[in-house]
């Protein structure tokens, strides 16, 4: 069991590219074991839980500074949906403790409605996963881990922020861990008045108040050196009042509620390894016309999963067959009552050749009560060309199968419409010395039977699978870190350079820029760190037919820190949010905040 | 002097700073239409277009002149005097503004929830309001003192009013259901505010008062609904306000944007238009003609003037749509790209 364990540590360790150097996954103790196994052909870009604390509790603003998606919001704190690599919202995979969690309704995640802080790391994989994560994992997928480590003992965060607009983060985390269990609980509430002013007028946000609740709970024993359980669990309970596009609109609200949960049984058997895991996952929203009359629209859903995974590997070849079958149940004011059932085989493998070549590649077959789904497939390898260099490439079938909104919605629902099937490939090459990493990746994209809402008359959209998307692209990314006596400094940057046509009219798509830039500096001597950040979004198109567009943008924070107490346990951080005072959109006439202020304690015990 | 005001609109038009205002000129918007272009709603991007007699195209005119965005969909406009009615829908407002040179004169907010279309009777305003979409019982009509612009009293009516029409002191307003589907016309008595109630077909779309009749085109319930229904035309005597006649559309034909010159009626059914006898209409067999080269399913905006069709198109509905005019033969005789989804046209001449 230990050797095991230790074997798969250092594979992880090998696999993983972080964005801070002392960040790595460790297989055993995560849930979504595919992402560290069969990724070596990929990207991956590990937000580790000091990028995340400092960051407040927004999936959303973690994203916007630390990965190349571009995000679409109504406004701070208000419905986030994200273009990655140019694709579409529900183009972009969430993936919960290996289970994909995108909403059954319009197949998207709202990235304002993940709490970041009940995580332990956050792994951001650009390019399709659709073999290993199914539906959506199109334009790239957002891994939300929990770890579960041994041998830890007992510990306690806590972490509370508080800033301007009356925003307000507390989160708690415990966790204790033996040689045999594992725990771990984490508390979170964050919330806003979110009343702030228009940097560039002498209006305010109004109507933007919001709050949300998080309980994640994860548990780990180990019955024998054979057998492993898990069990985890995550809860999200937020109420937004939508910001309103002019004083006198009507105010209206949303309210999330969310609950997953997981069981997972690891057999650990020789060269075989098991993994059964049982999932449950419930979404519901309300939607208040008005906030002051009761009266909602709401739609539930229920996702009962189930899966199974038989692998076996020595040292230079590993393989995993895979089944899936889910049973999704929903209702609602748009949807009476819909169900579907999907079952799904797999396999996937990895072969060393040699010390500084492998490949890996995997099929997989979904069937649906409902459409029917392409075979899907991926092959990637990966060269280690010298120690300092290393060539990947990759080459995938993926898919997003149509939502209950596009296959039931009374009156429009089409239950003719098939998958959006997308065919990529990928080139990335990663550069490699001592204090300083460098990757570049080019992609091309291929998305087909894009489905559209498409208007039949002014009163009456249908959705049909019409639209062709073709993107393509550069991304880079170069880390820095360089330790100088007492001082430690640390220096990342990326860039991606999106196109992204619709084929038809041969023009760029809406919401995504040509552009993006993120960047950031640490700098921690002693007690006192200090870090600046910032991401540049370049202009974007607001219209299919461009007549409107929305001006590049830069955005960026500065924070400092102060360590206090023996074991600088107490962190006393200042940050100031949009230091320049910028005045910019991500969406059209929905101006985002301007300078702002928080300060914060982090207490570990 | 109209020329030399337009070409000062154009050139800020084209330059990059939004800041530049426009001086208002006494005549500036004289002669030509004014196209309300809706926007996307929860957008803010309702905006008008200036079509001049000369064929200059001027958009954004509101926001030129008067420096200030106009709002969140654009729903209707209503002309009285020099002065124009804007509703805007989704900014729950009206602005009120000279017609001729655009300056806004005030604004009514207080008072209106989800406001649809204006009138006027009596020296008074009336403005359909759908209150909450989601409850179908706080509908109603504001009335507005035209000298405050302020609401001056609320008159209750059925679900989701839309279009209203004037005739013998009485205030006709066409239910089309809102967020439901409607069948009635309510008549609401100017002097008193008191409110009957018609039965009409389902989905009474567009409505005029010709000679005291006032004629209500109903819709009917699309095929999407699950439940379709025929297009109806009513005609009631606004003397007696009973039913004076009715005539049914062929099953699967749903007209809709009645209007009338002279004395014919104009409608459309999806992408064909159609003309028949103002006073003693009939429901054709042959269209005018199709917008089908156009690329129109349907017309978003409609309207006749002087023997001219225009026809706002919205297009994908997110991008500018396009205005198309044709003449009643339905040979095109122009075409301009307007604001996203144009839907209502004032014609200042």
């Amino acid at each position: 069991m230990k050797k095991i364990i230790l074997i798969w540590m250092l594979m992880g360790y090998c696999a993983s590219y972080g964005q801070q150097d002392t960040v790595f996954l460790r297989e055993a103790n995560l849930s979504d074991s595919y992402l560290l196994r069969y990724t070596d052909s990929r990207e991956k870009i590990i937000l580790s839980d000091s990028v995340i604390e400092r960051n407040g509790s927004l999936l959303t603003d973690l994203l916007n500074f630390n990965s190349l998606i571009y995000f679409k919001e109504n406004g701070a704190g208000m419905v986030s949906s994200p273009a990655f690599r140019g694709t579409t919202a529900s183009q972009t995979a969430v993936i919960w403790n290996g289970i994909n969690i995108n909403s059954q309704f319009n197949g998207q995640t709202d990235f304002n409605t993940i709490n970041a802080m009940a995580f332990d790391n956050i792994v951001v994989r650009p390019g399709g996963g659709s073999i290993s994560y199914g539906s959506s994992a199109i334009g790239g997928s957002i891994h939300l881990n929990n770890e579960l480590k041994f041998k830890n003992g007992f510990e306690n965060q806590l972490l509370l922020r508080y800033g301007s607009f009356a925003t307000y983060v507390g989160n708690f985390k415990s966790t204790y861990s033996d040689e045999r269990i594992s725990l771990q609980l984490n508390l979170g509430r964050t919330g806003s008045d979110n009343d702030y002013p228009f940097p560039d007028s002498d209006q305010k946000n109004l109507n933007g108040k919001y709050y949300n609740n998080s309980l994640s709970a994860a548990a780990a024993y180990k019955v024998n050196a054979k057998n492993l359980l898990k069990i985890y669990g995550n809860l999200y309970d937020g109420k937004r009042h939508f910001s309103l596009i002019s004083p006198n609109a009507i105010p209206t609200a949303y309210a999330d509620y969310n609950t997953r949960s997981l069981v997972e049984w690891n057999g650990f058997y020789g060269k075989f390894t098991s993994t059964l895991k049982a999932a449950f996952l419930n979404e519901r929203y309300r939607y208040y016309a008005h906030i002051e009359q009761p009266d909602y629209e709401t739609g539930k859903t229920g996702s009962w999963i189930a899966n199974y995974d038989l692998g076996w590997r020595n040292h230079h070849f590993m393989i995993n067959g895979l089944l899936t079958f889910s049973h999704i149940e929903a209702t609602g004011t748009n949807i009476r009552f819909a169900k579907r059932q999907t079952a799904a085989a797999g396999l996937v493998l990895k072969q060393s050749l040699g010390r500084k070549f492998l490949y890996e590649a995997g099929l997989r077959q979904e069937i649906s009560d409902a459409y029917r789904s392409p075979l899907l497939f991926s092959f990637g390898l990966k060269w280690n060309a010298a120690s300092i260099y290393h060539l990947r490439m990759n080459f995938s079938k993926n898919f997003k199968m149509p939502t209950f909104n596009d296959l039931y919605w009374p009156g429009s629902g089409n239950s003719d419409l098939q998958p959006e099937t997308s065919l990529q490939a990928e080139i990335g090459n990663q550069l490699k010395f001592q204090n300083l990493t460098f990757e570049v990746a080019g992609y091309f994209n291929a998305v087909e039977n894009l489905i559209q809402w498409i208007p039949v008359s002014a009163d009456f959209f249908k959705p049909e699978n019409v639209g062709k998307v073709h993107s393509y692209g550069l991304e880079s990314y170069i880390n820095y870190a360089k330790t100088l006596g007492k001082s430690h400094l640390e220096m990342q940057a990326s860039y991606a350079y999106t196109v992204s046509k619709d084929k038809r009219t041969d023009k760029q798509l809406i919401y995504v820029p040509f552009h993006k830039i993120t960047a950031s500096a640490a700098w921690s001597r002693e007690r006192i760190s200090a870090y600046y950040r910032i991401y540049y979004n370049g202009k974007v198109y607001t219209d299919p037919q461009h007549h409107s567009t929305l001006k590049d943008f830069t955005v960026s924070d500065l924070g400092l820190e102060y360590a206090l107490g023996k074991n600088k346990v107490y962190i006393l951080g200042f940050q100031i949010r949009n230091l320049w005072n910028e005045a910019y959109q991500n969406v059209l006439n929905r101006p985002m905040p301007g300078r702002n202020y928080n300060v914060y304690i982090n207490f570990k015990f | 002097m109209a020329g030399i005001a337009i070409s000062a609109l154009l050139l800020t038009a084209c330059s990059s700073d939004d800041n530049a205002q426009i001086i208002p000129d006494d005549d500036a918007f004289s002669n030509g239409v004014l196209i309300l272009n809706e926007g996307g709603f929860g957008m803010g991007n309702a905006s008008v277009s200036f079509l001049s007699d000369e064929g200059v195209l001027t958009n954004n005119i509101y926001d030129l002149v008067n420096n200030s965005p106009l709002g969140d969909t654009g729903q209707s406009m209503y002309f009285d005097g020099d002065r124009a009615y804007i509703v805007v829908n989704g900014s729950g407002k009206i602005e009120v503004v000279d017609r001729y040179t655009f300056e806004n004169v005030g604004t009514i907010t207080d008072g209106l929830m989800n406001p649809r279309y204006m009138v006027i009777e009596n020296g008074k305003g009336y403005v359909s309001n759908w209150g909450n979409p989601a409850d179908p019982l706080d509908d109603y009509i504001a009335e507005i003192n035209l000298n405050t612009l302020s609401v001056s009293a609320s008159i209750p009516v059925v679900e989701g009013p839309e279009q209203m029409v004037v005739s013998n002191g009485k205030i006709y307003v066409a239910h089309m259901g809102g967020w439901g589907f409607g069948n009635s016309v309510s008549v609401v008595r100017a002097s008193n505010n008191a409110v009957s109630e018609i039965q009409v077909g389902d989905i009474p779309e567009s409505m005029y008062v010709y000679n005291d009749v006032l004629y209500v085109l109903c819709s009917g319930k699309a095929e999407w609904t699950g439940e379709e229904t025929q297009g109806k035309l009513f005609g009631i005597d606004t003397l007696v306000d009973l039913v004076a006649f009715e005539m049914t559309f062929p099953t699967g034909q749903h007209p809709e944007n009645m209007v009338r010159e002279g004395n014919t009626m104009y409608y459309t059914i999806a992408d064909q238009v159609f003309a028949t006898n103002a006073d003693m209409p009939g429901a054709p067999a042959n269209p005018l003609f199709s917008m089908s080269g156009q690329g129109v399913f349907g017309a978003y905006g409609f309207a006749v003037n002087n023997g001219k069709i225009y026809v706002g198109d919205a297009g994908d509905y997110v991008s500018n749509g396009t205005l198309y005019i044709y003449d009643v033969a339905g040979n095109l005789l122009e075409q301009h790209i307007v604001g996203p989804l144009p839907n209502y046209f004032g014609f200042n001449n």
